[in-house]
């Protein structure tokens, strides 16, 4: 027991210690987190020797936590209304986005040889860009104010919901059918659509319930009430093979219209950011830094492809938006960060069956995220030069009349 | 005006307001209920951040704002404005007052100003149109009518200052 408690003790040390860095530097805190677990993990605190942080159940648990609150918070976030509302807009955006970064993914895996299970988690995990650093970036610039906002907020709303359908169908191939026949694919697939479909039903038909069962209660009683639902039935899903990150998705979606939404996000928050740091140092914690090195290839490809990619497929959801030329390249430069959810489907392929899904897809994914979280924050930062140079016979007509 | 609303998903509402000269408020309410005021000099411009406030600020800042609220705030001068540039005003006779113990026709105020007492506040006694022969003692409110010019004239006469 001592052992156990001196080991979160490590870790909570750890986190604290490079949040603070994080803030320091001006950081996103997740690539710092993940660097954070790399460095006090077995790979490389342990080869040298030093006390490090094992890969065990306890951490394992909490990082499962972590993963279903924030998904859990996404739901919450998610509003089909809303979707629904400016639904061409977002869904061409979205589509756009969709098209151009996904295969571009998938292609690198099957160049590489993958099966097609492996590139298609590469594709997600490119595919997908983070909407914690990212909208912190919009807060953080200003830019939430601005036009550019609408068209990078949608996307990642888009993105959100394909991602939920992602992670069932991705969820089901790896867990259920990735050295099985067909029939075992399409059966592990019926259970989780069936599952899903269930949970969606009673998410539809049960507001009421959930109204009900947050009504009047105290500040302990509300927060203990809601982990009572979103985890269980997250770890009901999880038993049945589908993914537990999609059925707390649809857990959020239908406490966030019971009313009780606001109250829910101020007082789950402290525990969704505890236990998503405790995920994000997991990720590194399972982190050979060495298998970086067999993770290269497809890093550097996804990298030089993936970045302008994204610049692209943002500056054309820009124009969807009917944005000017220099906004839409903002929108491009400002999808650029990859980061949680990467993580997640990182974390869905680490308990796959091959070597290529155990090993280089999780450290590729580290690799991706920390220098995507990076390069992205970069170029949103220096987004006047960029179009400076890129605008720059139309800046030295529109400065007078602009600044 | 024409007031934008927009969903920020994962942030909260922003509220665009048109300000006329072209130029836009923008509000960006926070889930956590922190707003953030910025403005846009054009539609081509960035938005500036102009200040931020907590939840419980804002509401108050907006009915202030609104016209709905004050806190009554004490001041030594209130000053009513009847219409054209007539004022009523309320200035206290100071301790070094050049009008103290004197009469309202000795102190000369009106021929001097322009302005009128139109009642004098001692203590909880209030006396109405006083006469040439009342007397002005330090601590009495005056209540003055006039010009604008010929109140503050007065006001600055009589507090001694």
């Amino acid at each position: 027991m001592a052992a156990a408690l001196l080991e979160l003790g490590h870790l909570f040390v750890v986190l604290a210690v490079t949040g603070a860095i994080a803030l320091r530097l001006g950081l996103s805190v997740i690539p710092l987190y993940v660097v954070g677990g790399v460095l006090s993990g077995p790979f490389v605190a342990g080869r040298f020797g030093l006390p490090y942080v094992p890969n065990g159940e306890i951490v394992t648990l909490l990082a499962e936590v972590g993963i279903v609150l924030l998904l859990f918070f996404l739901g919450l976030e998610f509003s089909l209304d809303r979707l629904l509302e400016s639904r061409t807009q977002i869904t061409r955006a979205g589509v756009v986005d969709l098209v151009v970064n996904l295969p571009i993914g998938v292609a690198i895996g099957l160049v590489l040889g993958w099966s097609l299970v492996e590139s298609l988690l590469l594709g997600g995990i490119v595919y997908i860009s983070s909407s914690a650093i990212i909208t912190k970036s919009l807060i953080d610039l200003g830019w939430i104010a601005n036009p550019e906002a609408e068209p990078l907020l949608g996307t990642l709303v888009f993105e959100d919901l394909f991602i939920a359908v992602y992670l069932a169908v991705v969820t089901s191939l790896v867990l259920g059918g990735a050295d099985a026949g067909t029939g075992s694919i399409v059966q592990s697939l019926a259970v989780a659509f069936g599952f899903l479909g269930l949970l969606l039903l009673a998410v539809q038909y049960g507001t009421s319930l959930f109204a009900r069962l947050l009504g009047g209660a105290g500040q302990e009683a509300f927060v203990l009430r809601t982990l009572a639902v979103v985890v269980p039935i997250s770890g009901a899903a999880l038993a049945l093979g589908v993914s537990e990150a999609v059925a707390a998705f649809f857990v959020g979606m239908g406490f966030a219209t019971s009313g009780h939404r606001e109250k829910i996000e101020r007082r789950l928050s402290p525990i969704r950011d505890v236990f998503g740091a405790v995920f994000f140092f997991w990720i590194g914690v399972g982190t050979d830094p060495t298998l970086l090195a067999a993770a290269a290839v497809p890093l550097v490809l996804a990298v030089v492809l993936t970045t302008p990619a994204k610049v692209l497929s943002g500056y054309l959801g820009g124009r969807v938006y009917d944005l000017s030329e220099r906004r839409s390249l903002r929108a491009g430069l400002g999808m650029v960060p990859r980061g949680e959810f990467s993580l997640v489907i990182a974390a869905l392929a680490a308990s796959g069956s091959t070597p290529v899904m155990r090993e280089i897809i999780p450290a590729f994914a580290v690799g991706y995220v920390l220098l995507m979280s990076m390069l992205g924050t970069v170029l949103m930062g220096q987004s006047s030069v960029i179009e400076r140079r890129v605008f720059r016979d139309g800046e030295e007509r529109s400065e007078p009349t602009g600044g | 005006m024409t007031v934008y609303e927009s969903d920020l998903p994962g942030v909260g509402k922003k509220h665009e307001v048109e300000l006329g000269d072209g130029a836009r408020l923008v509000i960006v309410t926070h889930n956590s209920g922190k707003r953030e005021v910025f403005r846009r000099a054009d539609a081509d411009s960035d938005s500036e951040k102009l200040f931020e406030l907590s939840d419980q600020l804002a509401r108050q800042v907006g009915t202030l704002l609104e016209g709905a609220y004050f806190q009554p705030v004490q001041t030594d001068k209130i000053e009513t404005l009847l219409g054209g540039d007539t004022m009523l005003e309320w200035v206290e006779v100071g301790e070094d007052s050049p009008v103290a113990g004197k009469t309202l026709a000795d102190s000369d105020l009106r021929q001097a100003t322009g302005a009128s007492v139109i009642a004098i506040e001692r203590g909880d006694r209030v006396i109405v149109s006083p006469g040439g022969d009342a007397t002005l003692e330090a601590g009495d409110t005056l209540i003055l009518i006039g010009p604008s010019e010929a109140c503050r004239d007065v006001a600055s006469m009589v507090r001694g200052d």
